[in-house]
Parts: structure tokens; C-alpha cells; sequence
């Protein structure tokens, strides 16, 4: 390499060695490999070891982290996710609050973005270093849940469980995996890039040793669209091809938000659990090799939408995934097939509107399976305000339908969203020890 | 735990003489030759029982005596667990001698795979002697030589002080999980073991930041307590029952206190001024 001395100077010299290289192998060097960017100053072609240019834009991107409901659950999906679920090692409520307290303060530190502290170089490094000096914030989101075996652990927790709790139960078509399932605290992490919410997830297990030991976790993704003719932006595509939200409940209006997503007092849950949520984690295999084997007409009937625009089936040729399909017309299921996933998800009468769900999915791809296969497939998440009336009554409904012959779900578990942070001095999880200390 | 400190005052000096002369003639730090000294007694007696009890692992089984030799095996690695970080400084031993068939892409199949779990595997799992014989003989010869080029080691100050969160950093790694002792599942023997190899070199250096840094050394003394507390539970007979009696809970428990040792005691060096 050349010698540096100003800053200045690298960028020239760096870009007048690398010129001189590729003459030397006779290769040309035109306008378009390097172009003039300053007095005195040459672009270099980009090198292999070049990183991929950030988004100053997106890398900005902020979501609040204080607030009635925690981040996570309404705001619009980025296209890293990572779900991950710990066991908590704390042995009274005073270590639960102090744990509590710290998770905050990184997650508030995290969300926000700034400086890493510098430490002494004899000491290991306070921060990873994978984001570099400084955190972007990168629209990150972490979310974070506590788990049915949490609550079983204590008298306290035990009497101030959510109503609705439970351990996930194996539903016919599960086969589901011990290792990969439940926990005390599940940890959704979102952000605009995967090595944000990594380094989010490395952090909080640095900093929660004492508490925290991990059980599973699995890293996804939302595949990128563009936007559609008349300027709205479509739903994601999951790894059947299909566009997958197109049904979901409005999460820009918050009437619906408080229906659907957030616990209020109509729900009955116990008071520190107001704002909160249930959140629903299922990992789920795809089988896409059969999938990808079977006739297009099949796949749509089965799921119940055309594959290109997820418009539903009574559409007609210019319809979108938001028309809404009318069953009152098919009551004999000929156009939707009953056994269709849509139409067992939600049949749309006025009885089933009371179990609409917020789904928030991540598509994953984790390696080969034995059989030669790729494991890749859905780490569907779903909030509602009642888990009962929710996701169990909808995957009870689904139970049977044509698509299980392509799903496997494997792991996964229910856990309860905290309220959210109220402001600095707020922590996650107050009104819960607050609670237990009035019991 | 060694009970006596000093084997002999005639040992002691020798290695005294050693370090003056060799590991601090270059920039020492005055306060780190009483505990690095120490440290290297402290080794010396514990390749000395290695070697003891190697001789009687590896009569048993030259005996075909399986059953001796089953319970010599976990008793037998203790010394060699305690002193992990000075012992895997030759390389080339640590992998003859406590490689495990993870190590091998044939795993237990590959001829190459000898040592302590093989010869754990023989016992165990193969359930005889007949095979092992010559891993046995092989054992016995790295073991011994291990002891020697010990005795003539120059004792890096930052890998003896290093070696608390190494030994914490090997538990977390490969030893929580049970992967370690899988045949006969005497991993307990182990984490004990590895626990007080970094125990020790904690202990030895403590006095040294103590002052500077109570709260530090409070917080190291609870971890290494509680760890402790739960590994007791396990005892049973001089030595611990198997790994699959470990209860979940307590696993979780112990992986905290691991993690957090390993945390913790990763600043040990840095605290003491080493590079």
C-alpha cells in the first residue's frame, strides 16, 4: 500500500496506484471507472473489498423508543429481523427490577444510536465494534416479551400472570422441536440491516450475562418490493412466492390497534398488563421444493389468492391484494375453497371479526436439512389482545387446511408484551414489580 | 483443591531461581513474581499428580481391569482440567491428549483420535480394553512429556493471568453443553476442576486489585461462591454424579455465573497492567 500521511491524500494516491495497476495489466482506465470528484481528487474503481455503500437516509431512521406500547409491534416491518428467546436467571424481584432496568437502558441506548464508549485497550472492548465507532440507529426495534414459564416460576408471577397465558400447545400438523421452543423472555429485534439487529442482540447478551442464557433464536428477513402502479406498496412476499399480509387489520389506525393489538381494560388482563399485547411465535417450515413442484392453479387455490398480485380469487383481472374477497357470494366454497388458507384464516363474518391478529412475519433460510432440502420457511409473529380469541382460535380454524402439506411448524411460543417505557425514568416491566410489590 | 502449598522448600527454590532468572529479566512487575511463582508451584504439583495417576489409569487398563479403570478416568483429569491454560500451550499434546471426536471428521472412527476421550470411549462405549491399549500407552508418554517441557516452561505472566477466564471461556464453550465427558458423563468432574484452576490464579492475584477495585472483586468472590453452591449439590462420594443429573435450572444458573466469570474476569489482565 501507498504511505498515508494527510487525509486528504489517501483517496488520490490510493486511486493513482490502483490506475497505475490496471495499465500495467494493459487494461484501459476510462471516465466511467474513475471518475473526477474533487480538485486534485480521483474516484477509485470500487475494489471486492469495498463495503457495500450504507444508506445515510435509512441508516438514521429512528423509531421511538418511549411510549404507551412498545416499538415493534405497529410500526411498518424492516427488512432485518432476529427473534430470540432467553431464560431468565434472577432469583427475587429485586434482581428481576434491576435486570429490567438495564435491559431498558440498552435497548433505550441502542434504539437511539450514538457514540460507543472508549475503554482502556488493555481492556476488551465495551462494544462489539461490528456497527464500527458509531451506532446508527437504523430503525431498530427491540421488543421484548415474558413467557409463561417466567410467570410459573413465583408466587408473585403466578398471581399476576396475563389471563390468556399459556405454554404453547402442539397443534396436529406441529412437530415441534424442545429446544426450539418457549422461554421466559423472547427479544424481537428489527432493523433496516441484519448486522444492526445483531449487534443489538450480541450487546444485550453481553450486558445481561448474569441473567440471561439464550434457548433458541432465528434470524429473517422481509424481501424488498417495489412499489406498486398506483403508488402504494405491496405486502412482502414470503418463500411460496405468495404476498403475505395482504389481509392484515390497518395498523395506522389506532382504533383498530386497540381492538385488535393492545390490551385495554375491556380485556380483563390484570392492571400493569394494560398496553401490553400477546405475542405469538411460530417457526415455521415451508417444504419449497414440493411446493415449487406443484401446478400454479393448485398452489392458488390452496392458498386462496393469486400468486402475482395476492388478489383474492373472486377478483377479477385487474383486482389487488386489498379488494376483499365476498364469501356471501360462494357460500358452497367453489371460487375460495373452504379448505383455502385465507378463507380459514378468516372467513370474514361478523362473529370472526373479534379474532383478527396482527401478523408481522420474517421469512427464514437456515441451511441444508438431511434430506438434501433447504430449511427455509416462515418465523410468523402475530400480536392480538387475547391470545385465546386470537391466534389459538385462528390456528384452530386452520387446522386441516390444504397448505399443511407444505408447513411444518417446528418451534416457537407465546410470551406477553410489556407496556411500554412511559420516559427516562420509566424501566420495562415497572407496572409489573410494582404489583408484585403491592401483592 | 492442592492441600499443600509447598511439596518441598528444594522444589520451591528451583523455580524461583527459574523465574528470577528467565520470564522477569526483561521489564518485571515487581508484585507479580510472588503469585506467578506460586502459580508455577502450583502446576508443578498438579503434572506431578497427573503423572501419578496416569500411571495408575493406564495400569488398569494394560490390566484389562475396565471397571478400575472407569473410575480412575474422571479423578485422573482433574490435574490435567486444573491447569488447562499452561497445558494447551503445547499444542500438539492438548490435541493428542483431551481431544474430542468432534475434533475429527470420521469422529470416533478416525484413527488419529486418541487421548483421554478416546480411551473414554473405549471404556465406555466399546466397554473394553482390548482397543485402547495402545492409546493407553501413548497417554501415559504425552503425559509425561507434557510434565517435562512444563518443568522447563518460562511462565507467561499475561497467559497465567489470562488463563482465570480461559478456563471460563472453556466451560461456556464446550463444558456447559455436556459435550465434554460424553461417554461417561463425569463432565461435573470437570467444571469443578476448571473452576478451581481459575479460581486459583484469581485468588493468587486478587491482593493485587483489591483495593483498586473493590466492587470488582466482591462481585468475582459472589460468582465463584454461588458457582460453587451448585456444584456441591452434585457431590457425591469424593467426586459427582453424572451430568445428566444436572437439572436444567441449575445448568442456566451455572452458565450465568460461567458468563459472567468469563466477562468479568476477561479485565484481569488489563487490570494488572499486562498486554
Amino acid at each position: 500500500m501507498s504511505k498515508l500521511n494527510k487525509p486528504g491524500d489517501d483517496i488520490a494516491q490510493a486511486g493513482t496506484s490502483r490506475r497505475d495497476l490496471l495499465k500495467g495489466l494493459g487494461i484501459g482506465v476510462g471516465a466511467g471507472v474513475a471518475s473526477v470528484i474533487g480538485a486534485g481528487q480521483v474516484a477509485a474503481a470500487p475494489m471486492v473489498g469495498d463495503a457495500p455503500k450504507a444508506d445515510a437516509d435509512t441508516s438514521a431512521q429512528r423509531v421511538p423508543f418511549y411510549g404507551a406500547h412498545q416499538a415493534g409491534i405497529v410500526n411498518p416491518r424492516p427488512a432485518a429481523g432476529i427473534i430470540a428467546s432467553f431464560d431468565i436467571v434472577a432469583t427475587d424481584l429485586d434482581q428481576f427490577e434491576t435486570m429490567m432496568k438495564l435491559l431498558t437502558a440498552r435497548i433505550a441506548f441502542l434504539t437511539a444510536g450514538g457514540a460507543v464508549a472508549m475503554r482502556d485497550p488493555k481492556l476488551p472492548p465495551e462494544d462489539s465494534g461490528i456497527l464500527g465507532p458509531d451506532i446508527a440507529p437504523d430503525n431498530l426495534t427491540v421488543t421484548v416479551g415474558l413467557g409463561d414459564s417466567f410467570f410459573e416460576k413465583t408466587d408473585w408471577g403466578k398471581a399476576l400472570k396475563p389471563n390468556a397465558l399459556d405454554r404453547m400447545t402442539q397443534f396436529p400438523n406441529d412437530a415441534l422441536d424442545a429446544a426450539l421452543c418457549h422461554g421466559d423472555l423472547s427479544l424481537q429485534f428489527c432493523a433496516n440491516t441484519p448486522d444492526t439487529a445483531i449487534h443489538a442482540l450480541r450487546d444485550i447478551m453481553k450486558s445481561l450475562s448474569e441473567y440471561l442464557v439464550m434457548n433458541w433464536m432465528m434470524p429473517g428477513d422481509v424481501p424488498q418490493a417495489k412499489p406498486a402502479a398506483d403508488g402504494t406498496t405491496p405486502s412482502a412476499r414470503n418463500l411460496l412466492g405468495f404476498r403475505d399480509g395482504s389481509g392484515n387489520p390497518d395498523s395506522t389506525d389506532e382504533a383498530k390497534m386497540r381492538q385488535v393489538v393492545w390490551v385495554t381494560p375491556e380485556n380483563g388482563e390484570p392492571g400493569w398488563a394494560l398496553g401490553g399485547s400477546y405475542q405469538v411465535v411460530r417457526l415455521i417450515r415451508n417444504k419449497v421444493e414440493h411446493w415449487d413442484r406443484t401446478p400454479l392453479q393448485e398452489q392458488e387455490r390452496d392458498f386462496g389468492r393469486r400468486k402475482i398480485s395476492g388478489a383474492p380469487l373472486d377478483g377479477g383481472p385487474n383486482a389487488t391484494e386489498r379488494d376483499v374477497p365476498d364469501y356471501s357470494k360462494d357460500p358452497e366454497g367453489k371460487v375460495t375453497s373452504f379448505l383455502s388458507h385465507i378463507r380459514r384464516a378468516n372467513p370474514r363474518t361478523p362473529e370472526t371479526e373479534a379474532n383478527l391478529i396482527l401478523r408481522r412475519p420474517f421469512n427464514y433460510t437456515s441451511g441444508a436439512l438431511k434430506n438434501g432440502q433447504i430449511d427455509q420457511g416462515l418465523i410468523f409473529i402475530c400480536y392480538q389482545a387475547d391470545l385465546g380469541m386470537g391466534f389459538i382460535t385462528v390456528q384452530s380454524r386452520l387446522n386441516g387446511e390444504a397448505m399443511e402439506e407444505y408447513f411444518k411448524p417446528f418451534g416457537g411460543g407465546y410470551f406477553f408484551v410489556l407496556p411500554g417505557v412511559s420516559g427516562p425514568g420509566d424501566y420495562l416491566g415497572s407496572t409489573l414489580v410494582s404489583a408484585a410489590r403491592s401483592l | 483443591m492442592v492441600a499443600n502449598t509447598l511439596k518441598s522448600t528444594a522444589l520451591a527454590l528451583i523455580l524461583m531461581a527459574g523465574l528470577t532468572a528467565q520470564s522477569f529479566a526483561a521489564d518485571p512487575s515487581l508484585d507479580l513474581v510472588a503469585p506467578l511463582a506460586d502459580y508455577k508451584i502450583y502446576v508443578a504439583e498438579n503434572t506431578e499428580q497427573l503423572v501419578k495417576d496416569t500411571e495408575a489409569f493406564v495400569a488398569a487398563i494394560k490390566a484389562n481391569d475396565v471397571a478400575k479403570a472407569k473410575a480412575l478416568f474422571a479423578p485422573t483429569r482433574t490435574s490435567y482440567e486444573k491447569i488447562e491454560p499452561i497445558a494447551e500451550l503445547f499444542a500438539d499434546l492438548d490435541s493428542s491428549i483431551d481431544a474430542r471426536a468432534d475434533d475429527f471428521e470420521q469422529k470416533e472412527a478416525d484413527p488419529t483420535f486418541t487421548g483421554f476421550h478416546r480411551i473414554e470411549y473405549g471404556l465406555w462405549v466399546e466397554g473394553k480394553t482390548g482397543e485402547i491399549q495402545g492409546y493407553a500407552d501413548q497417554l501415559l508418554k504425552d503425559i509425561k512429556t507434557l510434565n517435562e517441557r512444563i518443568n522447563g516452561l518460562t511462565f507467561p505472566p499475561e497467559v497465567v493471568v489470562g488463563g482465570a477466564a480461559a478456563l471460563m471461556e472453556e466451560v461456556a464453550a464446550t463444558k456447559i453443553s455436556g459435550e465434554e465427558d460424553r461417554y461417561s458423563r463425569t463432565d461435573l468432574w470437570d467444571f469443578d476442576a476448571n473452576f478451581a484452576g481459575s479460581q486459583k490464579i484469581y485468588t493468587l492475584f486478587r491482593p493485587l486489585i483489591a483495593d483498586k477495585n473493590p466492587d470488582f472483586v466482591k462481585k468475582v468472590d459472589a460468582n465463584f461462591a454461588e458457582a460453587g453452591a451448585i456444584l456441591k449439590k452434585y457431590q457425591k462420594d469424593g467426586g459427582y454424579v453424572s451430568y445428566v443429573e444436572l437439572s436444567d435450572a441449575d445448568r442456566k444458573v451455572l452458565a450465568t455465573k460461567v458468563n459472567t466469570l468469563a466477562e468479568d474476569l476477561s479485565t484481569l489482565r488489563g487490570q494488572l497492567g499486562l498486554n
